[in-house]
């Protein structure tokens, strides 16, 4: 028996050995979110690395997890190149044809046969007709799946839609990163203006730009605050975690934690230092996402200056909304005046699988929580914030980074700059950082710890233990 | 990650280069080998349909000797025709490692053979160029993650008791071929020695993540990783760190001193071959805590009562478990029947 609906779909939102429903129902769901099953994605191209670019885009935009690139050039040898793909395990092989590398290419599909033959991963290959020909008779006995050009935008869309297809385990299961490249093109039409959705949740992260008129770009990754804490560190260095630490810890004590939380689902942050853990674990999963992103050329300039900045998954749960501001501006560092807003927990996420079948309401899930205004002084000047009770003028010097708490609307006026930027309540305040772009931490402990608990303490992000 | 005697199944990843391998249906004991193959060397090509005047597809029939087989220089591979015969050969000493579509063939030389073995007691199931599957039965143990190549060998008790740190000096010589026990901890001074001193495998309850770096390299993660190089082999029970091991997993590690055993480091299992009823399996088994700061993992003793709804230290509030030391997030607790999460 189930339970009448009415308009309202319910929706499971899964985290890492949990459920989160949203929506009416006791007795089941309508909808799953979910990472989907891993893809393993080993990307073939030509000699140069520009031939990679779209499967690398693709990659990212499917949440595919690359685990071997390969390069037609002479560098390596059959049996090099096929062990190497023996020793990958890919599911599932994007082999980019330009036909200009003819035979480069049809060496890589012998490579792939001989390494994959037993294992008969589901092979992609993308590209013009006229240059998949010759390496479809090296790959007989492999299943292989002709795909439009990786290049262009509609092949590239097409190869996201069939490795998305490949995750898939249900007609009912919603992945996550559909649901939010879904949930930042609802907003975008909702508010008629570009935005930005940045995820972080225990497995997956997730950046989903949508422009005023509807177009997503988005890039996704296995990287997360949880279950993926140990690929953050593996892949981007420990350092580059342990950088936002308002505390000093040593790095083997930090590894140990963060392996420790990769293999502990769900687990919570109960002391401050398992917070700012959390934390910094959250910028750099964003920071790696960006690189990436840049990695691929997929565009992402626009989404520095996008007025409203969502933040969602794991990065809403933080107990203080100032520790969510304070991450999006580290991790996304804006460029202009933006709003950063939140969902109620999993809510947009489920709106945003709504919104992938049908119209969905995003804007109830969302709070905005601040306003921030990223400035490049050169020297001292003036802003002035109005609010509910009355107007406030700060004095900004370069490396200025404060907070202006703030009740009911807000108008924000810079120097220098003509029209007046308003805003509904919101949860936090104004938020002025005129650290300068792009944002450079110092390299030395000493240094740094001062300067990261400087900022934390200034949106008041932490609490007193994680700040001493 | 408790004990279980039952049937098990262990899939062993083979290299290029299968020269032979069980075949399905065989029996097998852990330890046995069941593939062995050559590392190839830079291969050459051989023109070989092209030569003969034939279609690519054509050229098994005409092949002498089989893709696979190894060769000497000279040695003819394929031939065709009788009084006007046009013939090729192998260049150089080596395998036939590829057949091309196009009709040629990719000769390799040799320059190294290796071994798999298996690490069950029990039936091949799934033979192929890329895998062999064992399923068979004997006592388990899923760990939290394992690293470097699958070991056998007698299990041997390197530790006085569960809490207990495994020492470098505890290891030696005598130990060489065995797979040692190590109590809440084996740091990789005590890891590396091990290896040195021909060590099958190094099993603890945890493992300085640091050290794994050291052993490893830099880029290792926490699910794991299984290779075929000569490396240590260490298995992590219950996490990072320190872990002490509850009664319920060093009681039968103990009880089992002796017995033959095996490490299957790609799905981070400990199987030992003993009778079904050589040790008792507990029922009530205890919960697991991870430490407050997430550096360790820890035996919670009797059972865990869930308490109210907790404010902790960083400000998140959520349903909590009452522990002598105070309260820790129920989510930080799980039965130590809890399965480790998949990858």
């Amino acid at each position: 028996m189930s339970t009448a609906t009415g308009l309202v779909a319910t929706v499971d939102v899964a985290r890492e050995a949990s459920d989160h429903r949203i929506g009416p129902r006791a007795d089941g769901s309508d909808l799953q979110v979910a990472a989907g099953r891993p893809l393993r994605l080993a990307l073939l191209g030509g000699r140069s690395d520009a031939t990679l670019v779209g499967g690398r885009a693709a990659a990212l935009a499917a949440c595919a997890d690359v685990v071997l690139t390969i390069r037609g050039d002479a560098r390596s040898t059959l049996v090099e190149r096929a062990a190497a793909l023996r020793d990958a395990r890919p599911t599932t092989v994007l082999l980019t044809a330009d036909g200009q590398d003819g035979s480069a290419l049809v060496d890589l599909a012998e490579a792939l046969r001989l390494g994959c033959a037993s294992d008969r991963p589901a092979v992609l290959v993308a590209g013009h007709e006229n240059a998949r020909r010759p390496v479809l008779a090296a790959l007989a006995g492999l299943p292989v799946e002709a795909m439009p050009d990786a290049a262009t935008s509609a092949g590239r869309d097409a190869i996201v839609a069939r490795l998305r297809a490949m995750r898939r385990d249900g007609g009912s299961l919603v992945l996550r990163d559909e649901s939010v490249d879904a949930a930042a093109r609802a907003v975008a039409s909702a508010t008629g203006r570009a935005a930005v959705i940045a995820d972080v949740s225990g497995t997956t992260s997730s950046l989903a730009y949508a422009s005023a008129s509807g177009a997503v770009t988005a890039v996704h990754a296995h990287l997360g605050v949880g279950a993926s804490a140990d690929r953050v560190v593996a892949g981007g260095g420990l350092d580059r975690v342990r950088r936002w630490m308002p505390r000093a810890v040593d790095g083997p004590a930090l590894l140990e934690r963060v392996f420790n939380r990769a293999r502990w689902p769900d687990a919570v942050a109960a002391t401050p230092q398992t917070l700012a853990l959390e934390m910094a674990l959250a910028r750099e999963c964003l920071r790696r996402l960006l690189a990436e992103a840049e990695r691929a050329e997929v565009a992402f300039g626009a989404a520095r200056s996008a007025p409203l900045i969502v933040c969602t998954g794991q990065l809403a749960r933080f107990p203080r909304a100032a520790q969510t501001v304070l991450v999006a501006v580290d991790a996304l560092a804006p460029e202009t005046v933006q709003v950063i807003a939140w969902e109620r927990p999993d809510a947009l996420i489920a709106a945003g699988a709504i919104a992938s079948r049908t119209p969905a309401d995003v804007m109830s899930a969302l709070t905005p929580l601040a306003l921030v205004a990223s400035l490049a002084p050169r020297r001292v000047m003036t802003v002035r914030v109005s609010d509910a009770s009355g107007a406030v003028e700060q004095r900004v010097g370069r490396g200025a980074f404060l907070l202006v708490p703030t009740r009911g609307a807000v108008e924000l006026t810079v120097q220098g700059i003509a029209s007046a930027t308003t805003s509904e309540a919101l949860a936090l305040g104004v938020v002025i950082d005129a650290r300068g772009r792009p944002l450079e931490l110092p390299p030395r402990d000493a240094e740094r710890l001062p300067a990261v608990g400087r900022w934390a303490a200034a949106v008041d992000a932490l609490p007193p233990e994680a700040e001493r | 990650m408790s004990w279980r005697y039952g049937e098990w199944r262990a899939a062993h990843a083979l290299p290029i280069g299968v020269l032979t391998r069980a075949g399905e249906g065989s029996e097998v004991r852990a330890g046995d080998i069941i593939a062995h193959g050559t590392t190839y060397g830079t291969p050459q090509r051989v023109a070989a349909a092209r030569r003969l005047g034939i279609a690519a597809a054509d050229l098994p029939r005409v092949m002498r000797v089989s893709s696979g087989a190894e060769v000497e220089r000279g040695t003819i591979i394929a031939r065709t025709g009788r009084r006007f015969a046009r013939a090729v050969s192998a260049p150089i000493d080596g395998r036939i490692a590829h057949v091309r579509a196009d009709g040629d063939l990719e000769i390799a030389p040799v320059v190294d053979r290796w071994t798999v073995r298996s690490t069950l007691d029990g039936r091949v199931t799934r033979s192929d160029e890329g895998t062999i599957v064992v399923e068979g039965a004997a006592w388990g143990l899923q760990a939290v993650a394992a690293y470097g190549p699958d070991a056998t060998g007698d299990l041997a008790l390197a530790v006085d008791g569960a809490g207990d740190e495994l020492q470098p000096t505890r290891v030696d010589v005598r130990l060489r071929g065995r797979i040692i026990v190590g109590g809440a901890r084996g740091a990789a001074e005590a890891i590396t020695r091990a290896h040195a001193c021909g060590v099958g495998a190094v099993v603890a309850g945890a493992v300085p993540a640091g050290g794994l770096r050291v052993v490893f390299g830099e880029d290792v993660s926490a699910r794991g990783r299984s290779t075929r190089a000569d490396a240590p082999t260490v298995l992590c029970l219950l996490g990072f760190g320190a872990a002490p091991l509850p009664a319920a997993i060093f009681g039968p590690l103990a009880a089992f001193a002796g017995a033959r055993a095996a490490v299957h480091t790609a799905s981070a299992r400990l199987f030992v071959f003993a009778a079904p009823d050589a040790v008792r399996a507990e029922t009530a088994l205890p919960s697991l805590a991870l430490a407050p700061d997430w550096g360790s993992v820890r035996v919670l003793e009797g059972p865990a009562v869930l308490s109210a709804e907790t404010r902790f230290a960083s400000e998140i509030t959520g349903p909590a478990v009452a522990t002598p030391d105070g309260a820790v997030p129920a989510a930080n607790v799980r039965s130590l029947a809890a399965t480790p999460i998949a990858d």
